[in-house]
């Protein structure tokens, strides 16, 4: 079995039909391909993604419907050709839908403008930016503490 | 922020060598064409924005600041419909789990 370093826990070993690859890479680390999607038991419904060419490199994300049960894809036909489709893949049985979560003026927050879409046939993947502006790049995933009152 | 009214056919121009025509224009969008010399960057925004949040999410993420966002989502289940989190349509194994 192969093993990797990873950022958040260590070496460890995987099964190489769990990986998954990006075409095109994701925007900024286009360089980047190969991903190992990781589940830790105590902190789901995060999925951390792991690069395997470069350790310190682990996205954490969160499936979008999580984030938000009426969440709708909406991508380009280019995209769909990274993964190898013609049309939409179904959320849940045909596709993994994903939003990355970054730190953002200090709270976590899910980027819903671009999620990343793993089609589960092909196990292709691709951070597909939407063209619309139906859903934000910073989605806060905690409650926003209200302001204190001026005083 | 200046704004200038436009027609389709007609163009703007910023600094040296950029030309921002309208293509055509639509009820819900517009269509341009950008000339501009190959040192010049053009982006739409959202991808920058994308490119951005990225970079900050490879940076490393405090676990802990995480928890109460989960602990949200482990109260109430995405509504009570299933959040979709699994790699496995239908055969075995296909993700690392710890």
């Amino acid at each position: 079995m192969p093993q990797c370093d990873t950022k958040y826990f260590g070496t460890i070993a995987y099964d190489a039909h769990a990986v998954i690859e990006f075409p095109a890479g994701l925007a900024a680390f286009e360089q980047c391909r190969r991903f190992l999607p990781v589940e830790d038991a105590g902190r789901q419904p995060l999925l951390f993604l792991q690069s395997l060419e470069d350790a310190r490199l682990c996205f954490i994300t969160v499936p979008v419907l999580a984030v938000d049960p009426g969440y709708t894809l909406k991508m380009s036909g280019e995209d769909l050709a990274q993964l190898g489709r013609d049309k939409l893949p179904a959320i849940g049985p045909e596709a993994l839908c994903l939003a990355i979560v970054a730190m953002a003026d200090g709270a976590p927050a899910a980027n819903l403008l671009a999620p990343i879409v793993v089609d589960l046939v092909s196990r292709r993947a691709v951070q597909s930016i939407r063209d619309d502006t139906a859903y934000s790049c910073r989605h806060p995933l905690a409650p926003v503490p209200e302001a204190a009152p001026c005083s | 922020m200046l704004v200038i009214r436009r027609r389709a056919g007609e163009s703007i121009l910023i600094a040296d060598g950029i030309e921002i025509e309208i293509l055509e224009t639509a009820s819900r969008h517009v269509k341009l064409g950008i000339k501009a010399p190959k040192s010049v960057s053009v982006l739409r925004k959202e991808v920058r924005l994308t490119q951005d949040h990225n970079l900050a999410a490879a940076q490393a993420i405090p676990l802990d600041l995480l928890g109460e966002a989960l602990a949200r989502f482990q109260a109430k289940p995405a509504n009570g419909r299933p959040a979709h989190n699994s790699l496995n349509p239908a055969p075995p194994p296909p993700i690392s789990r710890l």
